[in-house]
């Protein structure tokens, strides 16, 4: 048990102090201007509720919103058991591989966010790029611009490869930090590689499995740059996710708008953030499966 | 020995996906892709990286670059070092609200405060300089230093500390001379995810310097125009990933070590 001290509060102060002034005051500012007219920051007019209930009582934020889900939903059920079945591949391998993968896989982690959709605009180019030549020697008709799924798949593919890496290396430091006398134990009573994954390796990857999962699941539904640099929400918005529309509002200055917009989207990842926590301290209550096979 | 090679090939595979988008950008950024005179266009040439070196401005936004991100790690671990041993060590008032807080805002779309992040910089003077986006990273960069510290403080035993101060260390004095060399790996890691964060940020940059104080990626942004020289891009692209790519090597082996994020 830890000592209960107040004291700590002088250690966490000048944390709270920065991420006051960048993430709290901010807040606190969109929350004002959220209630009013805007036309310049001089001469607020108080409209009340009216921003919010133009958002919630249009179809095109409902559409943006299921796109955004189904979005993050197609990600997270790629990038989750990829990184995972990459990660226990990794286990089983040389250290000087386990690190080259590793390194290599990071890589695109480091690449700045407007750039990824220019390098890979570069790569489908179907004059220049590389990817863009082989599919039209193949003969498909690919066409990023104009087909609905093609863009979709452009994303899926581009922020797969972006992002596989984080889910990677989480889900390779989860199964790392396992003792080796778990998995004799597992020898010991000849459990099949299925039960010593299912009760062994997935309990203990859960913690940084499920900060995976947050990570990914917030990132994706608020994707913004990289989708708007590939097709600007098109054709027809069938890749208009909830950040394009906000971003468009700022664009254009629209104060009391964005900011209703950006509050809502901050009440949305609340409730994610909130239900993660919670699902997480209900899970850790109930040790199902936290011993090795018996 | 079958299996074996199966995983070869998957880790082949999955080292062309990540390598073969970016090998074209590395090819393109070494061939001139506008006329010019005494260069034949498509040809290996090194154009694009001598005239990033003849102009300032470019230069200059490698340096905006390279001061913000260097602050904004140092200020994170600054202030994120003492958070995370205050939560790996004592329990007080409201611990668990703060940890959640800090959650909230590693995960809040940076798109959603830009616009007032904007307006409040631009009245106390913050905008342009990348002093200003040293500053807004930390809202994502804290609560990452202050886990990832953390994960690395807390198997720290505590006879560690009461051993210091008995010897008549004061608190400051027992991070320096001993807790800090302790939990180096995790100083490393945490610089890492900082860094990564940082540079490859670009909503909050683009707001904060719409004038000047541009850093490399607004720089590369400004490059696209009516006729874009996409050669010039793509080698600062290149020059872009240079100090990533570096850093993911120096921390390779500490990388997926300790990296415990408690909830």
């Amino acid at each position: 048990m830890k000592p209960y001290d107040n004291r700590a509060w002088f250690l966490v102060l000048p944390a709270l102090v920065i991420v006051t002034l960048v993430g709290i005051l901010p807040l606190i500012a969109v929350t004002n201007y959220s209630f009013q007219d805007l036309f310049s920051l001089n001469n607020p007019y108080w409209v009340g509720i009216d921003w919010y209930r133009n958002i919630v009582t249009s179809d095109r934020f409902y559409a943006s919103l299921g796109r955004s889900f189904l979005f993050s939903a197609i990600v997270l059920s790629i990038q989750l058991p990829l990184g995972i079945w990459i990660a226990l591949l990794l286990q089983r391998s040389h250290q000087f591989i386990v690190s080259t993968v590793l390194v290599l896989i990071t890589v695109p982690l480091v690449v700045p966010w407007n750039m990824i959709p220019v390098i890979w605009l570069n790569f489908i180019n179907p004059n220049a790029g590389l990817a863009g030549r082989m599919l039209a020697w193949l003969g498909v008709g690919f066409d990023y611009k104009f087909n609905a799924l093609h863009t979709w798949i452009v994303l899926v593919v581009m922020d797969t490869w972006h992002w596989l890496g984080l889910v990677v290396v989480l889900a390779y430091a989860g199964i790392s930090s396992i003792p080796p006398a778990y998995y004799q134990a597992a020898a010991i009573d000849a459990a099949s590689p299925w039960q010593v994954f299912r009760f062994i390796q997935l309990p203990k990857m859960k913690t940084v499995l499920s900060m995976a999962v947050l990570l990914r699941f917030m990132d994706s539904f608020m994707i913004y740059i990289e989708a708007f640099r590939i097709n600007a929400g098109g054709p027809d918005s069938a890749t208009a996710f909830l950040s394009l529309d906000l971003g468009e509002e700022i664009q254009s200055f629209n104060y009391g708008p964005s900011a209703a917009r950006s509050i809502i989207y901050f009440l949305i990842v609340l409730t994610v953030a909130w239900t993660f926590k919670a699902a997480t301290s209900t899970r850790a209550r109930a040790p199902i499966g936290m011993e090795p096979a018996r | 020995m079958k299996s074996s090679l199966g995983r070869t090939v998957l880790f082949v595979v999955i080292g062309a996906f990540v390598l073969v988008p970016l090998a074209q950008t590395i090819m393109t950024s070494f061939v001139s892709t506008l006329p010019r005179a005494g260069i034949t266009e498509g040809h290996f040439s090194l154009v694009n990286y001598r005239n990033i070196l003849n102009s300032p401005v470019l230069k200059q936004a490698i340096l905006n670059s390279i001061i913000y991100v260097v602050l904004n790690v140092v200020l994170c671990l600054g202030v994120g070092f003492p958070a995370a041993y205050a939560f790996a060590r004592y329990s007080f008032v409201g611990d668990r609200q703060l940890f959640f807080l800090l959650l909230v805002f590693r995960i809040t779309p940076t798109v959603v405060l830009s616009l007032p992040i904007f307006v409040l910089f631009a009245q106390i003077g913050l905008e342009n300089t990348p002093v200003g986006i040293a500053l807004v990273h930390c809202v994502f960069n804290i609560p990452i230093s202050i886990w990832i510290l953390e994960g690395f403080i807390a198997p720290v035993p505590r006879e560690f500390d009461e051993t210091a101060f008995l010897d008549g260390h004061s608190l400051p004095s027992f991070f320096f001379r001993h807790l800090v060399p302790a939990v180096a790996p995790g100083i490393g890691v945490t610089a890492f995810f900082c860094f990564i964060f940082s540079w490859v940020e670009v909503v909050l940059a683009r707001i904060l310097t719409t004038t000047g104080g541009k850093p490399i990626t607004m720089a590369i942004n400004a490059l696209f125009g009516f006729r874009t020289d996409f050669g010039l891009v793509m080698a600062m692209t290149v020059l872009a990933l240079v100090p990533g790519i570096a850093m993911i090597y120096f921390v390779r082996n500490h990388l997926a070590k300790g990296f415990v994020i408690r909830t």
